[in-house]
């Protein structure tokens, strides 16, 4: 019996039939996975610079400097764990992705819940537009606005000086700058991050709610019995991509900040490989660092979605 | 940013340059190292000087096109303080140099770029015979464009570089990917470029990159850059006298700082610190050494520099610096001019900038640059950068009708004071960049837009500064600069273009972070005394005895 009357008698049509069948939207998904060979494997390759002392000014171009730099093997990767530079950036980009899980992470949650439980629609839509707004701002205008208000010049430091207080200056303070970065991110992006909540809540259906208002649930009751169970597969399948992005947690809006108080307090992963790969041109070293950035992230993506399956939630993909 | 980098485009007002004689400069006379010069080839390290720098730089023929009302002294730029008669603007290009090709040009450009077809561009392009298209980038960016552009195999037919992108590996790209333009200049060669004949010799020396001519300078005065500027119109207000020693300044800056006003007494003054107490030169990696007591001493093992970084530090602990300062946000000279901030550095450009901006708006706008004092209040030491600050290549791959025609726009572009290709150069087409006023030319809105960077980058002649509009700035400026060049010394490194083995090229880049993490009171002056420890332990000392080797061989400049 072949392979292909099995399929068929499994009730699963032949391949040739399903890419008959399924043509366009395989012709669909052709561009979709030609880009991401192009920008997202391919450059998967120049990974290899990680492994050699990489002088893009070898060859004709960067490319064929690749053949022509010479190899160092481990050396780039025993520079970066001999840095203390590379740990305290470590360091400092945990501590941010801890603080934005827990300050940032359940806000547009919140915010969702909120929202929903607005009635008129079109207080909802403005509301909602309201929210959206500072996502489309760029990093240099939310760093100038908050500089404009709580910087040493800033509205509240005057206001307080014409008081006769000493002024205050939240925008050079090292000990808060991650507090601050992370309340830039609330206010310049939560909003924008309600809205797969959003969705997720729009696929509830109202007899639910009204079955249980009937049964003499309450608000709180109804929220906790049938909004947050809906949500709970996004929020679990969000947490376990952000916990897979952990490593990056800003780069412009903290290259933006930097001078202001030092690489101390703000220098992460991100910016320690723009640091030394862009501004330094040592490629090699940097290529190295972001692959150990790379590595690390797919291995919390991994963890991350195990704890999702023992939780009993689908994760990022199916067991 | 470096001590040369201005927050605006550096230009020929801008971009102060000198007349400082220069083969002077170049001591010794002995092989240049081995490890350097070589064939075409990229990736070598070291400098050339003395009888091998001879053979390949350009005959210098002075300019006498127009004599200058204040003639270069003490490394000054020369000053020119009367108005221009435009009926009598001489010629200085009196045929079209330019075959009609085409040049892509990239360079930096600090603003909104014009367009590529504006008037001022089309009026140069027919006027030299070519057909330049630029790629202008955003010139706070720059090194990162750049960095990107010399790795690709389409790198434009002229690239500008400006001395402070000069960092990492960008020397050993210039060996590599760029034109060696000797054939076309050395010796009696440059004649037939007679704008670039009367370009001073230490200028020319300083665009030997890997023992080749490959650029065109951007000739600028050896005397610091950097002035501190004060609000001269509130110091007469309110009384102030000038203070004449670090002690002085301390001690005033708290007096004049009023926050609840929004008044403070000054910006970041870390340069104006270096410069008072003495400290190397940080302009250009190779300044930072000198030879003292026969040992190389580097800037950053120097006791001044502490010295300079402690009374910095001082200014912020005392509240007496703009907030914006210590945040690094916004423009200082914005500040500055605002009344925000009554004393800031900047480059000498400012001077003139600021206030031909501010007069249109405020009549009794005065700015002035104190003199630097010591550190006891007495004569400052003061070291000399170096005598061109921004460079123009042509790339290897450029036919030779290319290179002529690049040469042909660098002939014009430097063209002196007085002549009609530096009347077309520096202020554009009459009626649309400019118009006549009382025998001026001013500006229209159009040419402050369009008639800016670009141009001023492809070609320049020795220093000079004329402002025709406020002729007392010019003079001004360079009077400042002939009195604070009487303090100016030169290092041992001085007016050589040194490229470092690629192993150490990065190894002070945090120096600058940190210098600014200890002023701002984020770090102790123990930390820097680490870092430089883990500067020797890392290469430091290594790098000693190479710049050694290149003093044995070389001979210093430092008189």
């Amino acid at each position: 019996m072949t392979e292909e009357s099995a399929g068929q008698r499994e009730g699963k049509p032949a391949f040739r039939l399903r890419l008959r069948r399924d043509r366009t939207l395989i012709l669909m998904t052709l561009p979709a996975i030609a880009l991401l060979l192009v920008f997202t494997y391919l450059p998967v390759l120049g990974n290899v610079v990680a492994f050699q002392d990489y002088d893009p000014y070898l060859g004709d171009n960067g490319f064929s400097a690749m053949f022509l730099s010479p190899w160092t093997g481990l050396e780039n990767f025993r520079r970066i764990f001999a840095d203390p530079g590379f740990w305290h950036a470590v360091q400092n980009t945990f501590v941010l992705f801890l603080l934005q899980l827990v300050l940032y992470f359940p806000i547009p949650v919140a915010l969702a819940l909120l929202i929903n439980s607005v009635v008129r629609p079109r207080v909802r839509a403005v509301a909602q537009a309201v929210m959206y707004l500072p996502h489309f701002f760029s990093w240099v205008l939310v760093v100038t606005v908050f500089q404009q208000i709580l910087g040493g010049a800033g509205i509240i430091a005057q206001t307080l000086r014409r008081h006769g207080h000493q002024g205050i200056d939240l925008m050079t303070d090292p000990g808060i700058f991650k507090f601050l970065v992370t309340a830039e991110g609330v206010w310049k992006d939560a909003g924008w991050g309600i809205i797969v909540f959003l969705a997720a809540l729009s696929s509830v259906p109202p007899d639910l709610y009204e079955a249980a208002a009937m049964d003499g649930a309450g608000r709180r009751r109804r929220m906790w019995h049938i909004t947050l169970p809906a949500l709970r597969p996004v929020i679990a399948l969000l947490l376990v991509l952000r916990v897979g992005d952990a490593l990056t947690v800003g780069f412009e809006q903290l290259l933006l900040q930097r001078d202001a108080v030092g690489p101390g307090a703000s220098e992460v992963l991100d910016t320690y490989v723009w640091w030394n790969g862009i501004r330094n041109q040592d490629f090699g070293y940097a290529a190295a660092a972001g692959l150990i950035k790379g590595v690390i992230g797919l291995g919390l993506v991994l963890t991350a979605n195990k704890v999702a399956h023992l939780m009993g939630e689908q994760g990022v993909y199916e067991k | 940013m470096t001590p040369n980098s201005v927050t605006s485009a550096p230009s020929r007002r801008r971009f102060l340059a000198s007349t400082a004689v220069a083969a002077a400069a170049v001591a010794g006379g002995t092989p240049l190292l081995a490890a350097c010069g070589g064939g075409n080839d990229g990736g070598k390290d070291g400098t050339t000087s003395g009888k091998d720098a001879r053979k390949i730089l350009p005959a210098f023929v002075a300019s006498s096109v127009v004599t200058p009302d204040l003639p270069s002294k003490n490394g000054s730029a020369a000053g020119f303080t009367r108005a221009i008669d435009l009926g009598a603007l001489k010629t200085s290009v009196p045929k079209k140099l330019g075959s009609g090709g085409d040049l892509k040009i990239m360079s930096p450009f600090w603003g909104t770029p014009p367009r590529g077809d504006n008037a001022y561009y089309t009026a140069m392009n027919e006027a030299i015979g070519i057909s330049a298209s630029w790629q202008n980038q955003d010139g706070n960016t720059y090194d990162e464009k750049l960095g990107a552009i010399l790795a690709s195999s389409d790198i434009p037919d002229v690239v500008v570089v400006p001395g402070w992108n000069l960092n990492g590996r960008i020397p050993s790209a210039i060996d590599a990917k760029f034109a060696d333009l000797g054939p076309y200049l050395s010796g009696d060669k440059v004649k037939d470029y007679p704008n670039l004949a009367a370009v001073p010799t230490d200028a020319w020396q300083r665009s030997i990159f890997g023992g080749r001519l490959r650029a065109i300078p951007m000739p600028a005065s050896y005397v610091t850059n950097i002035a501190p500027f004060y609000r001269k119109d509130v110091f007469a207000k309110k009384g102030y006298t000038l203070p004449k020693s670090p002690d002085e300044f301390l001690a005033w800056a708290k007096e004049a700082t009023d926050a609840r006003a929004k008044v403070w007494a000054c910006d970041d003054l870390k340069w104006t610190a270096f410069n008072i107490y003495g400290v190397l030169n940080g302009s250009d990696k190779a300044l930072w050494w000198d030879l003292r007591d026969g040992k190389l001493v580097n800037r950053i093992e120097t006791d001044e520099y502490l010295e300079a970084l402690e009374w910095t530090r001082k200014l912020y602990a005392a509240g007496v610096v703009h907030p914006d300062a210590r945040a690094v946000k916004g423009d200082a000279s914005n500040r500055f001019t605002a009344g925000q901030s009554l004393v800031f550095n900047g480059d000498l450009s400012y001077w003139y900038g600021s206030t031909a901006e501010q007069r249109t708006q405020k009549t009794d706008f005065e700015m002035g640059a104190f003199d630097i004092f010591g550190p006891d209040g007495g004569d400052p030491t003061l070291w000399a950068t170096q005598p061109a600050g921004i460079f123009t290549f042509v790339s290897r791959k450029a036919s030779e009708r290319q290179i002529k025609d690049f040469l042909a726009l660098a002939d014009f572009c430097a063209a002196p004071y007085g002549t009609k290709e530096y009347m077309l150069t520096v202020y554009g087409v009459e009626g649309t960049d400019y118009t006549v006023k009382n025998g001026l030319p001013t500006k229209t809105a159009k040419g402050t837009n369009e008639v800016n960077g670009a141009y001023d980058y492809t070609g320049d002649p020795a220093a000079y500064l004329a402002h025709p509009d406020l002729p007392e700035i010019a003079r001004l400026q360079v009077e400042w600069q002939q009195r604070m060049g009487a303090f100016t010394r030169k290092s041992s490194f001085y007016g050589l273009t040194i490229t470092e083995p690629n192993r150490w090229t990065n190894l002070a880049n945090d120096f600058e972070q940190l210098e600014d993490d200890i002023v701002r009171g984020r770090k102790k002056t123990g930390d820097m005394q680490q870092a430089v420890a883990d500067w020797k332990r890392k290469g430091g000392d290594d790098l000693r005895a190479w710049y050694g080797k290149l003093l044995d061989d070389n001979g210093s400049a430092a008189k």
